[in-house]
């Protein structure tokens, strides 16, 4: 799935210009890294992606579709075609860890039995299987951070949105969860991650996207955290 | 299947987490509905009444002493008149002798008066209490009747009865429909806010608004629902009750009030249909309203 952001600017009450006129282009299968301080615009350029929010100014299409004019009854088919991992993870408190991946293939209508091989499958691949029974509290940060990344992969989304998923997590588990978002993008999956851990950034030298005070300041195929 | 199964469970959750909650809502909305179901079976009850006196209602219309007059023309254009339901002539031998009968042993009295004193005469029944009034003025206004008898005041009185009684019913009515709406709109808002942020996370990862929706609007029609059996139950426990007191010591009444137990059975099941109606209107009201604006984006 591509996305398409053409001269958008996204100015949140009373007057606070948090993206300012953004050209960018990402093609189908790309891996992508949004870089930046904080209050740069990083979250704010990938919540217009998941249609958290919508541009002040200009054109967010993915995937050919306008979001600013989506119908409302289609916004949750194609919120199913994007897989996302937040910062704050965003798991349902009062589920399982398998509840919380079996559900996004509830809401779709998926028989009983592909829900729970599929949750089998994604829990397996982030290796929770032994913790599919507790709940989110019960989890270590690293933990959550992953059961955000199986729920997101339910749906074998051909987008995956990551704002910061290594942000809470130490060396090693950052490591684990970076092998798994790479598996997705080997299978053809787009991936679009915000992250301040110039670690990661310089060891895989993928697409660079910089952001400055809303601003795009620089658009490099295999950069580097810093110029 | 995935999506009925998730629905009960959830809906379960939801009944489960706000126990104290649910339970209010349940007593509260039993207790307006049932309410609710005796002021209406009451006002039926009057109403019943109301209309069996006014049946029994009946204006005496006595012509002037004159063998010229036409009875039955006259019959006619009274029979014509818009208030008026029935009619019946009586010729004054009849009058006398149902008069006699009336008086039984006392009869003998009459025959001190020697001719027969009382006229032609019809007894007139209307359609309801509150003709009878314009229908003695067109009657006193027509030349050939001497003289017009009713009872002014029990139809004064049965006409007051009936309007008090239709208006007693329909405040009943709203006031039991609005609180009972009110109590389940605010424990749907009550389990929607604590949830809110689940909401929002399901919305986001692709959950339809129905599918979000559905728990709640069926909590609140449940809870509406089992407040309406509630109130079923009690007012099958104490109408039936009632009814045989009333059998027992006033068995004149059991031919004016409802005791078909069918009748009753069929009201209450009307009543635990409209108790679901409403509890699931005013969910999906607050549902619809609450989900627009936590899914609506910035």
């Amino acid at each position: 799935m591509n996305v398409q952001f053409s001269g958008v600017s996204k100015i949140f009450e009373p007057d606070i210009a948090a993206l300012v006129d953004i050209n960018l282009s990402i093609e189908q299968g790309e891996f992508v890294y949004v870089i930046g301080q904080t209050g740069s615009g990083k979250s704010t350029l990938l919540r217009l992606i998941t249609r958290e929010i919508l541009p002040s100014r200009g054109v967010v299409a993915v995937g050919g579709y306008d979001l600013k004019r989506m119908r409302k009854a289609d916004i949750p088919y194609y919120r199913r075609d994007v897989g996302l991992v937040a910062q704050d993870f965003k798991l349902i408190p009062t589920l399982t860890v398998y509840e919380n991946i079996a559900f996004v293939m509830e809401a779709m209508s998926v028989p009983k039995r592909l829900v729970a091989e599929r949750a089998k499958d994604v829990i397996n691949q982030v290796g929770l299987w032994r913790r599919r029974s507790m709940r989110p509290a019960q989890l270590s940060g690293g933990e959550q951070q992953r059961v955000a990344i199986a729920r997101a992969l339910a749906n074998s989304p051909s987008l995956f949105i990551a704002d910061e998923p290594t942000g809470n997590l130490d060396f090693h588990t950052a490591a684990d969860v970076m092998k798994i978002l790479f598996a997705i993008n080997a299978a053809g999956v787009t991936v679009v991650m915000s992250t301040h851990n110039q670690g990661i950034v310089n060891a895989s030298r993928q697409r660079v996207i910089e952001l400055e005070g809303g601003k795009l300041v620089r658009d490099e195929k295999g950069g580097l955290y810093s110029e | 299947m995935t999506m009925l199964r998730y629905v009960i469970r959830d809906t379960w959750r939801l009944i489960v987490h706000h126990w104290v909650l649910g339970l209010l809502t349940l007593i509260t909305a039993g207790v307006m509905l049932w309410i609710l179901g005796v002021t209406t079976l009451l006002s039926l009850n009057l109403e019943n009444l109301l209309s069996r006196l006014e049946s029994e209602l009946a204006v005496q219309a006595y012509l002037v002493k004159d063998n010229t007059l036409d009875v039955e023309a006259i019959a006619r254009k009274i029979q014509s008149l818009e208030y008026v339901y029935s009619i019946k002539t009586f010729s004054p031998s009849e009058s006398l002798a149902k008069l006699q009968q009336k008086m039984g042993s006392q009869s003998r009295a009459l025959e001190m008066l020697g001719d027969n004193p009382i006229p032609w005469n019809f007894e007139i029944h209307v359609n309801s209490a509150q003709d009878v009034e314009p229908l003695v003025e067109a009657l006193k206004a027509m030349p050939e009747v001497e003289d017009v008898v009713y009872a002014g005041l029990v139809v004064r009185r049965i006409s007051a009865l009936s309007r008090i009684s239709s208006r007693i019913a329909l405040v009943m009515f709203i006031l039991a429909v609005v609180i009972t709406a009110l109590v389940v709109y605010n424990t749907i808002h009550i389990s929607l806010y604590s949830r809110r942020e689940e909401i929002g996370i399901m919305y986001l990862v692709g959950a339809t608004r129905a599918y979000i929706a559905t728990p709640f609007v069926l909590e609140g029609t449940m809870l509406a629902f089992f407040g309406a059996l509630i109130a079923g139950a009690g007012i099958i426990g104490a109408y039936f009750p009632g009814i045989e007191l009333i059998r027992e010591n006033l068995p004149l009444l059991t031919n004016i009030i409802i005791t078909d137990r069918a009748v009753i059975w069929r009201f209450c099941g009307l009543l635990a249909g409209f108790g679901a109606t409403l509890g699931w209107v005013c969910s999906y009201l607050v549902v619809a309203r609450f989900i627009n604006s936590i899914t609506r984006p910035e």
